[in-house]
């Protein structure tokens, strides 16, 4: 168990790519961490510079508070499991999750000792003797995590574990993991680009672009209060609304209408500002009739959610995403108003993207 | 093909035979007869040779035709006369075995480097050494390999063969291996890695065994290379009892000049067995098959 602390910690490549861009982060023990953002943004080199597997190019790694940036991956105390699991397909199961061991020169009575004792762990007791071809995706995915399970790692690294199972597994492996988490007490890090996946699983989250980090904060703070359009982009199964527009006075200008400024930022503001407009399709209201402080546009598409539908209003060229609950769906071409719920708007900065205001409270609901 | 005439009759007067295949036209009952034709001439004429080999050494008077024998075991009785001829064939298996395990550990070791480092001008490097290898042990190369060879001390010796024949055939067999190695995904040695395993490990613990259908490859494509191969043991050995099968099968005629057709037929037979036993236990035991444990 050890905490994890990176200290302007630089991955630069050849042709000056810059994949991890002096970065600080520190993930206290026990944590279990997100790194999450889309596709190269760094954070699975950000992971494998902290096994080891990459070398960082300045900064450090420390764990436990050890300096470990120049120790081989085999010396820093840790388990990763990889996107592809990564079993070795000539091994039977235990002799795959034993292997750690078989490194170490552990005895062959001990070794499987302690296989068989992380496979009960992940309920693997009758799978042993299998070769990895054999077993399907999910139960390839536990031997990976009862292999580093076996190691007794201080600290555990997952890159993608979730990402090449199927959906209903998926689901069922999420709280199977945050669980085994949980009861093991190490602190973890997990590499993911699948926004829902890290809300649900995660303790804290750090959002990554282009190499560095945009936020940090729990799954609540990051969905509720993205401080930046760039987060506020990528976290949310449904993209939140971030509409251009113009402060005057006590209002918004967004395409020729008008939505009230919500009041805690009209200090941080002045008349003639442009700013983003923000606010989650799950946080609007609609209403078919004629409502005041409203935005009013026409119904072009409808997409069924399940127990709601994510409606979509164009207002003068501007696109509105609201969720109206189910049985209250509105027609393709009917007319619409969308109102905001109060303090569930946040306005950010039009020129760097950047929230206004942030002494406002995070959470007043669940 | 009479069955398939005949069903349509029947088909009629029921009217409710089910599916029975389409009708030919006779042009195509014409076309298939002479293709089926055309096969058994073919199969005759490569496997005339064959029953050739399996009959004349069991023949009491052996003649270049392919005849019923007069069922004889003498002619094994005289090979055995020979004082070269069980030599030979054990000259060859010493031979070929020390050449194969030369080359499989050399290759396996170059393969996974090559692989795995990345070096500049790496692919035309092993396409070089790829073409160059047919000139080591080719006909053209003979006469200063022959010398080197003596320089070195290693004529009349089976080491100076192994060391020539594993030169040549080493290049294609880098080749041949780097392309196994390659298919082995990269997160299989980093995670044994990140589990503290050292390269030597990561190598006998993870790379060999999967490459190990590649490695029963290159042995016995070495095998069989070293087996048949008769110019470079015939320029580097001087002995009569160090010579292989395959030089010592040209002392095999009479005292009239002429080819001694029992012992040759005998001897071909005992010299084509060990080969065809190996493809028969190295395709049992390894067969050419990949586990697979990676989720794609």
């Amino acid at each position: 168990m050890a905490e994890i602390e990176l200290v302007g910690l630089s991955k630069v490549y050849p042709g000056d790519v810059r994949a991890v861009d002096s970065l600080d982060l520190t993930i206290p023990d026990h944590e279990f961490f997100a790194l999450l953002g889309p596709s190269g943004c760094g954070k699975t080199t950000l992971l494998r510079t902290i096994a080891g597997l990459e070398a960082a190019t300045e900064g450090q790694v420390r764990i436990g508070g050890e300096d470990v940036t120049a120790l081989p991956p085999g010396k820093r105390d840790l388990a990763m499991v990889f996107q592809d699991y990564a079993l070795f397909p000539h091994m039977t199961v235990v002799d795959n999750i034993a292997y750690p061991l078989r490194v170490k020169g552990k005895p062959k009575d001990e070794r499987r000792e302690a296989a068989s004792a992380a496979g009960d762990e992940l309920s693997l007791s009758g799978l042993m003797e299998r070769r990895p071809a054999e077993l399907s995706g999910g139960q390839q995915q536990r031997v990976a995590l009862a292999r580093a399970v076996a190691c007794r790692p201080r600290v555990f690294l997952f890159d993608e574990p979730l990402s090449n199972l199927d959906a209903r597994l998926r689901l069922e492996a999420r709280s199977f993991l945050k669980k085994l988490q949980k009861e093991l007490g190490v602190t973890t890090v997990f590499v993911t680009h699948d926004q829902a996946e890290a809300l649900a699983m995660a303790d804290r989250i750090a959002v990554m672009d282009k190499g560095k980090i945009r936020q940090v904060g729990t799954p609540k703070e990051v969905f509720q209060r993205p401080v930046n359009t760039f987060v506020a982009n990528f976290i949310g199964s449904t993209p939140m609304n971030l509409l251009p527009g113009v402060v005057s006075g006590d209002v918004v200008q967004i395409a020729g209408q008008e939505l009230p400024l919500p009041a805690d930022v009209r200090d941080a503001v002045s008349a003639g500002q442009e700013v983003v407009f923000g606010a989650r399709p799950e946080y609007l209201v609609f209403s078919p009739s004629s409502v005041p402080e409203s935005l009013q546009g026409e119904v072009t598409v409808v997409e069924n959610l399940g127990t709601a539908a994510l409606v979509t209003l164009e207002a003068e060229g501007l696109s509105v995403a609201v969720t109206v609950p189910e049985g209250a769906e509105p027609e393709l071409g009917d007319k619409g108003w969308v109102t905001t719920t109060p303090g569930r708007v946040l306005i950010y900065d039009g020129a760097d993207g950047e929230l206004v205001g942030s002494r406002v409270p995070a959470a007043t609901a669940a | 093909m009479t069955t398939v005439a005949a069903k349509p009759g029947t088909k009629s007067e029921t009217g409710r035979v089910p599916a029975s295949p389409p009708m030919m036209t006779p042009r195509q009952v014409v076309g298939r007869i002479g293709f089926y034709t055309l096969i058994a001439f073919v199969t005759a004429f490569f496997a005339l040779p064959m029953l050739w080999l399996l009959s004349t050494p069991f023949d009491d008077t052996p003649t270049l035709a392919l005849s019923v024998p007069d069922l004889t075991l003498n002619n094994f009785r005289d090979l055995l006369d020979n004082q070269y001829a069980l030599g030979s064939l054990v000259n060859s298996i010493l031979l070929s075995v020390g050449t194969a395990l030369l080359v499989v550990a050399f290759a396996a070791l170059a393969a996974y480097s090559l692989s795995r480092v990345k070096i500049p001008g790496r692919d035309m490097l092993l396409y070089a050494l790829l073409l160059l290898s047919s000139i080591v042990t080719g006909t053209a190369a003979m006469v200063p390999i022959f010398l080197m060879m003596f320089e070195l001390g290693l004529i009349d010796s089976r080491i100076g063969v192994i060391l020539v024949l594993s030169g040549g055939l080493l290049p294609a067999a880098i080749f041949i291996l780097k392309d196994f190695v390659d298919t082995i995904p990269k997160s299989y040695e980093e995670s044994a890695r990140v589990f503290g395993a050292s390269s030597f490990q990561i190598l006998r613990h993870i790379v060999v065994p999967v490459i190990r259908p590649g490695l029963a490859t290159i042995g016995v494509w070495t095998v069989v290379n070293v087996w048949g191969n008769f110019l470079v043991p015939f320029i580097l050995l001087r002995s009569t009892d160090k010579q292989p099968a395959a030089v010592l099968m040209r002392t095999f005629y009479t005292e009239g000049g002429s080819p001694n057709l029992a012992l040759i037929s005998t001897f071909s037979l005992l010299y084509s067995i060990p080969v065809v036993v190996m493809y028969l236990f190295v395709n049992r035991k390894y067969g050419f098959r990949f586990h697979g444990g990676i989720k794609s």
